[in-house]
């Protein structure tokens, strides 16, 4: 009987814990999202993280969350766990920050000449 | 879309800005240089002194006596000109857009404000439409020009409207509001817009004929 309800307990454990993963990770990021961003101007950008890199053949997660020590990227740092804000730090002025994830996203797009780049085609209403 | 839109947004943007401040210059130059030739006593009644003190008082709204009898004119007029010129300069996505290409940025509106007081330059482009219809001192006045440098003006406003709040057809409109932009940012030196650099010159001199030789008000 008390085998039973460990056997219970931990597969209710688990499942918790793979819909909680699967909830919050990477997997299913919809779009970008920044809490340093306080009040919003615009929709955050519509952003399915794992469509996008298999399109776009990222498989190097560096390429968007990378590090950088003394204004060198650091190759075998990635930095998935942080924000991109607790780097490029906002100080009152979004105008930075938001410019940071322009050029990541509309910069790289531009460069490949493919995906949007028109304000309305990411921060869909 | 990313040709049409990497042109509109990059060599038009350039070729606009050189047309606009050349052809300001331009009209400057050659407006100086034919009221010296034909109507040389400008230069000698023009009256620094005068010619700011008129200026000062068409500037404030209620401090002429015109616009005392016109108050909802008057009004209209003030707000127009105040949304028109503020939004396109602090709008934030256009400081964004200049901080990704300058890296430089300054204060801006909020999206809410701009909102507004794009409504305000539309609504008042109605009022200018409806009042060259419909006023017969004005009307008289009225060749199809008004109606198309009043299009040109209402245009980038419209468009804009349009693509921020993502109405049909947004990404051509996103186009076109960048196309109308350029538009008229030529049209103000080469049509009656040019009142943006003459309107100091004109009133001045007003100020300065008044003032210095007729000794009188021009308010």
């Amino acid at each position: 009987m008390k085998k039973k309800i460990w056997t219970l307990c931990s597969v209710f454990v688990a499942a918790v814990a793979v819909i909680v993963v699967t909830a919050y990770s990477q997997e299913n990021v919809k779009s970008v999202q920044d809490s340093a961003f306080k009040t919003k101007m615009r929709p955050g950008a519509v952003f399915l993280h794992d469509e996008h890199n298999k399109k776009a053949e990222i498989d190097d997660c560096g390429t968007c969350h990378h590090v950088y020590k003394d204004g060198f990227k650091v190759e075998d740092e990635t930095s998935e766990d942080r924000e991109c804000s607790e780097c490029h730090k906002i100080d009152g002025d979004p105008v930075p920050l938001v410019t940071k994830y322009h050029l990541r996203c509309k910069g790289c797009h531009e460069e490949k000449k493919a995906g949007p780049i028109m304000c309305s085609e990411c921060h869909v209403r | 879309m990313h040709d049409i839109y990497n042109f509109v947004s990059g060599p038009l943007v350039w070729v606009s800005f050189v047309l606009f401040i050349g052809g300001c210059i331009y009209r400057l130059i050659s407006m100086a240089a034919l009221a010296k030739k034909k109507d040389p006593v400008v230069y000698d009644y023009m009256n620094l002194r005068y010619a700011l003190r008129s200026i000062f008082h068409w500037i404030i709204p209620f401090r002429s006596e015109n616009m005392k009898r016109h108050p909802v004119f008057t009004i209209v007029t003030f707000a127009f000109h105040i949304c028109l010129i503020l939004v396109p300069l602090f709008l934030f996505a256009h400081i964004i857009l200049i901080k990704e290409s300058w890296n430089i940025s300054w204060w801006f509106l909020s999206d809410s404000t701009a909102d507004v007081m794009t409504l305000i330059v539309v609504g008042s482009c109605i009022y200018f439409l409806v009042r060259r219809i419909v006023q017969p001192e004005v009307k008289f006045l009225t060749s199809p020009s008004d109606y198309l440098i009043l299009a040109i003006v209402a245009a980038p406003f419209i468009t804009g409207f349009w693509t921020y709040h993502q109405f049909a057809g947004h990404k051509v409109m996103g186009i076109i509001h960048i196309l109308s932009g350029e538009i008229m940012l030529v049209a103000i030196p080469f049509t009656r817009l040019s009142h943006m650099i003459f309107f100091a010159f004109t009133r001045g001199y007003m100020g300065s004929e008044f003032g210095a030789i007729r000794h009188v008000k021009d308010w």
